[in-house]
C-alpha cells in the first residue's frame, strides 16, 4: 500500500535500463550512421596535418580491425555491449598501457564530489528562495529582495565561470583558477591537502550554485502559489496553526514533490553543464578527461567516460525514483501521472 | 435540486480560434515583450551588421594582432572593437557569429517542437499502448546527459555547418515538447469545451487545432523558447570545446581560440568577454521570453504578483470601520456579523461580493445560509473565518465571538481563537486534507497547536473523535488517498470538533458527495451538534438538504441578505419574491411541473445599481425598488425580509421624496 511496491520498483528499474541502453546506444550508432567512418576521417585528419601520409588505404583497414570495426555491425554492437557489461574499454590510446577504466575511475571522484556539493546547494537554496516567494506571508522586506538573487540565472554556468576567474582569481587573485589542488601539496588526508582541494572546488561550485538555483527558485515559486490556493492550506490557516508550520509541513511539504520530480529529470542538464565548468576551470573530473581524451583521439576513453556518465546519472535518477515513495504516499497510485 | 449546480470553476475563459488582438491581452507581459525586444535586437545586429561593417575582416590575417578596442590605449579606429591574436577583426566577427548562433538555436527547437507535438498529441489523444511507449521513451531520454553524448558524436563527425549541428542537436530537444503536448492535450481533453466538440461530431484535427491548440499555445510558447535557449547552449558548449564546425565563426567558437590562447592570462579582454555579453543577452532575452510566457501560461503565477501589487494599492490593513453597537442586544448570539462588507479587487474593478452582511447566529442553532453561486455566501464564510484571499479584503464590518471582533484580530490572537472557538467543515473534503500526511498528523496538528498533551492522551483522543464520527480506528494511520469522500469529509468533521468550538462553519458540507453520503455525512454533522450544543453556520444551495437540517434559514443574493427566518416559516410562508423562487425550484416528485427556468445573476457585481437588487428578476417591481435599497426589517415574528413589498408606507415614502 505505502512505500515501495514490487510494480513500481520493476517499471522504474525497466525506465533505468531503457536510459543506459538508449544512452549507449546512441554513442554506438550516430557515429556509425553519420557519412565516413571514424578511422577514415582520423585519417584524413591526419593527412591533412601532415600533407600526404603514404599506404592510406592500408592503415585504415589495420586500424578498422584493431577497433573490430571490420565486422559487421550486429557483430559490433553485441561486442560492445559485451564490454560495456564488463567495464572493459581496452586501453587508453594516448596513455597506454593506462586502461581507460582507470583513468576513468581516478577522474570520477572529483566529479561526484563536485556536483553532489553543487546539486544540492543549488537545490536547497533555490527551493528556499522560491518558496519563501510563493508564500503570500513572507516580510515584505524579503519580498522585495529576494527576486535579485535570480540575477544570474539566465546565464550558462561556463561563461559565469570565465567571468569568475577573470574576476576572482586573475584580478583580486583570491582563490586559484584552475585545477583541483595545487602541485606543491601532498595528497592525501592531511589538513593543508583538504585546504586546498576547497579552495580550488569554491570557484567551480559557485558558477554553477548561482546561475542554476533561480531555476528552481522559479520552478518552487509557481508549485507554492499553487499550494496557496489549495483547500487543504486554507483549512491550515483556519486550523490556527503557527506560520512556520503551514508553511513547512503543508506549504513546502507538498510543493517540494513536483520539485525533485523536476531534479530527477534535470540531472542529465546539470551534468552536461558541468563537463564546461570542467573543461574552462581544467577540473580533472569526467568532464575535463572526456574533453582532453577527445582532443587526444583517445576514443577508448571517450567510450568509457561517457558510458559512465550515462550509467551515473541514470542511476542517480533511478535512486531518486525509489527515494520518491517515502516522500509522496500517493506515488504508487498515480504512477502514471509522471 | 440544486438551484446552482456550478461550484467554483478551476476553468479558465477557454480561448477560441487565434484572436489575440485585444488590449488586455495576456500576450501584453512586460518581461515577455522585454524578452522578444532584446532578441530582436540581437538579431538585428546580426543582420544588418554586414551592411555597415566589412565581414571579411572576420578571417585571419586582416589586421594588426591584439590590438584593443578603438578607447583603450593603443586602439585602432579601423578595429573599433580590437583584434586577436590572429588579426581578425573583432565586430566582424561578432556580427558573422551572432545570427549562426542564433539560427541553430531555432532550428534545432523548431524541429524538436515539432516532432513533440506530433509524439505528444499521438500519446495525450490516442493514449493506451501508444501513450505508453512514447511515455517510457521520451521520460527515459530526457535523463540522458545531452551534452556528453553529443561531445561523442561531434568528436567521431565533424560538423561542417550549423545545419547539420541544429540535426544532431534536434535529437535532444524533443522529449521536453513531447511531455509537455501529452500532458496538455490529457487535461484539455478533459475540459467540457473540448468534450463539447467531440460530441458535436469535431474531427480529432480539428480538435487538435480549433480547440486545444489556441490554449496552450503560452505553454507551447515557453517551451520553445526555453528550447532555443537550451540548443544555443548546447551548441554553444560544442564550439567552446571545440568540437563545433570551425570554419564558420560562432560566438562558442570564439571564447574556444580565446581561452586555448590564453587570453583570459594575458589580459586580452576583448577577445573572450564580447562574445559571453553578447551570449548573455541572448540567454536573458530569452529567459524573460520563457518566464513571461509562464506568467501568461499560468494565471495564478499572474495572479499571485499581481495582487500583490494590488493589495499594496489598496492599502495594506483593512479599514475597519463601524460603531460598536455595545454588544447588547441579544445575549444568545454565539456569532454575530456586523454590516460586512467584502470587496474583490479585480484588475477590472472592484467586485462587491458582500455588501453589509447582519445576521447572529443563536447559541445551539444551525443557522442555514443559501443562494445560487456567485452569491457571496462563501465568501461571507471567509470572511467570518478571516481567511478572504487576495485580491478580496474585508474593507468594513464585524465578526463577533463573544466580545472579541476577529476583524480587527491578526497574528498570534487571531490564532488563538481559530478552531478553539471557531472550526470549518470545508466544502468539498476532497482536496481539504494534507494529502502527504496521515489522517493522525492533521488532527493532532489542530490539537497541538493550541494545548499541550501527552503522546497517549493525544492517541487516545483522536481515535475518541473518529469513533463520535462513526469512523474506523484504522482511519487514524490511513492518507487521504486511501479513504472514500465520505469517509473524508467525516474525518473533516471529526476535526473540526477536536477543540469543542462554539461555532462551526460547515460550507456545503455535503456538495461533492452522492446521495446516500450526503444522508450520512449530514446526519453525522447533526449528531455532533446535538450532542456538543455547537452552533453552526451551514452554507448550501440544496434548499431540500437545508429543509431538514437547519433551524433557521438566511437568504442571501448578489451580496447582500434578502431575507433571515425560521425554516418553516421561511418555507411555509416566505416573503422576499426571491425565496419564493428558490422554494418553487425545488422539484417535487407528487406534483410534477416543468422546472422554473432562472437567470442566475442578472447585473454586474462591480456595480450594483441603485434600489433594491433583485428589481431585475422580481414580478412584483415597482418604482420605489429602483430607487431605494430596501433594509432587512422584521416582517413577522423572528421573520426578517428586505423587501419594500411589505412596507405598508412604501407609497408615501417616494412621494414625500419626490416633494
Amino acid at each position: 500500500m505505502r512505500g515501495l511496491t514490487k510494480e513500481y520498483v520493476l517499471q522504474r528499474f525497466l525506465m533505468y535500463l531503457l536510459t543506459i541502453w538508449m544512452g549507449t546506444t546512441l554513442i554506438f550508432v550516430i557515429p556509425r550512421l553519420a557519412p565516413g567512418d571514424p578511422v577514415s576521417e582520423m585519417v584524413g585528419r591526419l593527412s591533412l596535418d601532415a600533407g600526404y601520409i603514404e599506404n592510406a588505404d592500408k592503415l585504415i583497414a589495420s586500424w578498422k580491425a584493431r577497433f573490430g570495426l571490420d565486422a559487421p555491425i550486429h557483430i559490433q554492437y553485441l561486442r560492445y555491449w559485451g564490454n560495456v557489461f564488463r567495464l572493459n574499454f581496452g586501453y587508453s590510446l594516448s596513455h597506454f598501457p593506462t586502461e581507460a577504466w582507470s583513468m576513468v575511475s581516478k577522474a570520477l571522484p572529483w566529479s561526484l564530489g563536485l556536483l553532489t556539493v553543487a546539486t544540492v546547494l543549488s537545490f536547497s537554496i533555490g527551493v528556499t528562495i522560491g518558496s519563501l516567494m510563493g508564500w503570500r506571508r513572507t516580510p515584505r522586506l524579503l519580498q522585495m529582495f529576494l527576486p535579485s538573487t535570480l540575477t544570474f540565472t539566465a546565464i550558462p554556468y561556463f561563461m559565469f565561470g570565465i567571468m569568475l576567474i577573470y574576476l576572482v582569481a586573475f584580478e583580486l587573485d583570491w582563490l586559484p583558477a584552475t585545477g583541483a589542488y595545487s602541485r606543491r601539496v601532498d595528497p592525501g588526508w592531511n589538513l593543508p591537502f583538504i585546504k586546498n582541494v576547497l579552495s580550488h572546488a569554491i570557484l567551480p561550485v559557485v558558477s554553477i550554485v548561482l546561475t542554476s538555483m533561480g531555476g528552481w527558485a522559479l520552478g518552487m515559486r509557481g508549485l507554492m502559489i499553487s499550494v496557496n490556493n489549495e483547500d487543504y492550506f486554507l483549512l491550515a490557516q483556519v486550523k490556527g496553526l503557527s506560520p512556520a508550520r503551514i508553511f513547512f509541513r503543508y506549504g513546502v511539504r507538498n510543493a517540494i514533490l513536483p520539485a525533485l520530480t523536476a531534479l530527477a529529470l534535470g540531472l542529465g542538464g546539470l551534468i552536461s553543464g558541468s563537463i564546461l565548468v570542467e573543461f574552462i576551470f581544467a577540473y580533472p573530473g569526467t568532464g575535463y578527461t572526456l574533453y582532453q581524451s577527445i582532443i587526444s583521439q583517445d576514443y577508448t576513453v571517450t567510450q568509457a567516460i561517457a558510458n559512465l556518465i550515462i550509467m551515473v546519472t541514470a542511476t542517480s535518477v533511478f535512486l531518486l525514483d525509489l527515494l520518491y515513495p517515502f516522500i509522496d504516499p500517493r506515488i504508487t497510485y498515480k504512477r502514471n501521472m509522471r | 435540486m440544486a438551484v446552482g449546480q456550478r461550484t467554483v470553476d478551476e476553468e479558465t475563459t477557454p480561448a477560441r480560434g487565434w484572436g489575440l488582438n485585444t488590449w488586455d491581452s495576456p500576450w501584453l507581459n512586460f518581461k515577455f515583450l522585454l524578452g522578444v525586444a532584446i532578441v530582436l535586437l540581437i538579431l538585428l545586429f546580426g543582420l544588418v551588421g554586414p551592411l555597415f561593417w566589412d565581414t571579411d575582416l572576420a578571417y585571419t590575417g586582416a589586421g594588426p594582432l591584439n590590438k584593443p578596442p578603438v578607447w583603450a590605449e593603443g586602439g585602432l579606429p579601423e578595429h573599433p572593437l580590437g583584434t586577436e591574436s590572429n588579426g581578425r577583426d573583432m565586430l566582424a566577427q561578432l556580427i558573422l557569429a551572432t545570427p549562426s548562433s542564433l539560427k541553430v538555436g531555432f532550428l534545432a527547437a523548431i524541429i524538436g517542437m515539432g516532432v513533440g507535438m506530433v509524439l505528444g498529441s499521438i500519446a495525450g489523444y490516442v493514449g493506451g499502448w501508444w501513450d505508453h511507449v512514447i511515455r517510457t521513451i521520451s521520460d527515459s531520454a530526457i535523463t540522458i546527459p545531452a551534452l556528453v553524448v553529443l561531445v561523442v558524436i561531434a568528436s567521431y563527425v565533424q560538423m561542417t555547418d550549423t545545419t547539420a549541428m541544429a540535426l544532431i542537436l534536434a535529437l535532444f530537444a524533443w522529449p521536453g515538447p513531447t511531455r509537455l503536448v501529452r500532458s496538455q492535450v490529457l487535461t484539455l481533453r478533459e475540459r467540457s469545451y473540448v468534450r463539447m466538440a467531440h460530441l458535436s461530431g469535431a474531427s480529432a484535427l480539428e480538435i487538435m487545432f480549433v480547440e486545444m491548440l489556441p490554449n496552450m499555445l503560452p505553454w507551447l510558447a515557453a517551451s520553445l523558447t526555453g528550447g532555443i535557449s537550451a540548443a544555443i547552449l548546447g551548441a554553444t558548449g560544442l564550439e567552446v570545446l571545440g568540437l563545433g564546425p570551425t570554419r564558420v565563426p560562432s560566438l562558442g567558437l570564439i571564447i574556444n581560440q580565446a581561452t586555448t590562447n590564453a587570453a583570459l592570462v594575458r589580459g586580452l579582454v576583448w577577445w573572450w568577454l564580447p562574445p559571453i555579453i553578447i551570449l548573455m543577452v541572448i540567454f536573458v532575452g530569452f529567459f524573460l521570453m520563457t518566464i513571461g510566457l509562464d506568467e501568461i501560461a499560468n494565471p495564478r503565477i499572474r495572479q499571485f504578483s499581481s495582487s500583490r501589487r494590488e493589495r499594496t494599492a489598496a492599502g495594506e490593513l483593512p479599514a475597519v470601520g463601524l460603531v460598536d453597537d455595545g454588544a447588547g442586544g441579544e445575549e444568545d448570539a454565539a456569532l454575530k456579523v456586523n454590516d460586512l462588507h467584502v470587496h474583490y479587487f479585480t484588475p477590472r474593478g472592484e467586485v462587491i461580493a458582500a455588501n453589509g452582511v447582519n445576521f447572529k447566529l443563536r447559541k445551539g442553532e444551525i443557522l442555514g445560509l443559501v443562494g445560487e453561486s456567485g452569491c457571496g455566501k462563501t465568501t461571507v464564510a471567509m470572511a467570518i473565518l478571516q481567511v478572504v484571499q487576495p485580491p478580496g479584503r474585508i474593507v468594513q464590518g464585524e465578526v463577533r465571538i463573544e466580545d472579541r471582533d476577529l476583524v480587527s484580530l491578526s497574528g498570534k490572537a487571531l490564532r488563538q481563537v481559530r478552531w478553539r472557538d471557531l472550526a470549518l467543515v470545508p466544502q468539498g473534503a476532497m482536496n481539504s486534507l494534507n494529502p502527504v500526511t496521515p489522517i493522525r498528523e492533521q488532527i493532532a496538528d489542530a490539537i497541538l497547536a493550541h494545548e499541550s498533551i501527552g503522546r497517549v492522551e493525544l492517541e487516545q483522543r483522536i481515535l475518541g473523535l473518529l469513533n463520535d464520527v462513526g469512523l474506523p480506528e484504522r482511519v487514524i494511520s490511513m492518507f487521504p488517498h486511501e479513504l472514500s469522500g465520505g469517509m473524508k469529509q467525516r474525518v473533516c468533521i471529526a476535526m473540526s470538533i477536536a477543540l469543542n468550538p462554539q461555532v462551526i462553519i460547515a460550507d456545503e458540507p455535503t456538495s461533492a458527495l452522492d446521495v446516500v453520503v450526503q444522508r450520512v455525512v449530514a446526519q453525522t454533522l447533526l449528531e455532533v451538534k446535538e450532542r456538543l450544543g455547537v452552533s453552526m453556520v451551514m452554507i448550501g444551495h440544496d434548499m431540500g438538504l437545508q429543509a431538514q437540517l437547519v433551524d433557521r434559514i438566511a437568504v442571501m443574493y448578489a451580496g447582500n441578505l434578502v431575507e433571515v427566518a425560521p425554516v418553516e416559516s421561511a418555507f411555509a410562508e416566505p416573503l422576499h419574491p426571491y425565496t419564493q423562487l428558490l422554494i418553487e425550484s425545488i422539484p417535487s416528485i407528487k406534483e410534477r411541473k416543468p422546472l422554473n427556468v432562472t437567470e442566475g445573476l442578472t447585473h454586474d457585481l462591480r456595480d450594483p445599481p441603485p434600489g433594491c437588487i433583485f428589481q431585475f428578476r422580481c414580478k412584483h417591481v415597482e418604482q420605489i425598488c429602483r430607487e431605494r435599497r430596501p433594509a432587512l426589517v422584521e416582517r413577522d415574528k423572528d421573520h426578517l425580509a428586505a423587501c419594500w413589498l411589505y412596507e405598508p408606507d412604501r407609497h408615501s415614502l417616494i412621494e414625500l421624496e419626490e416633494a
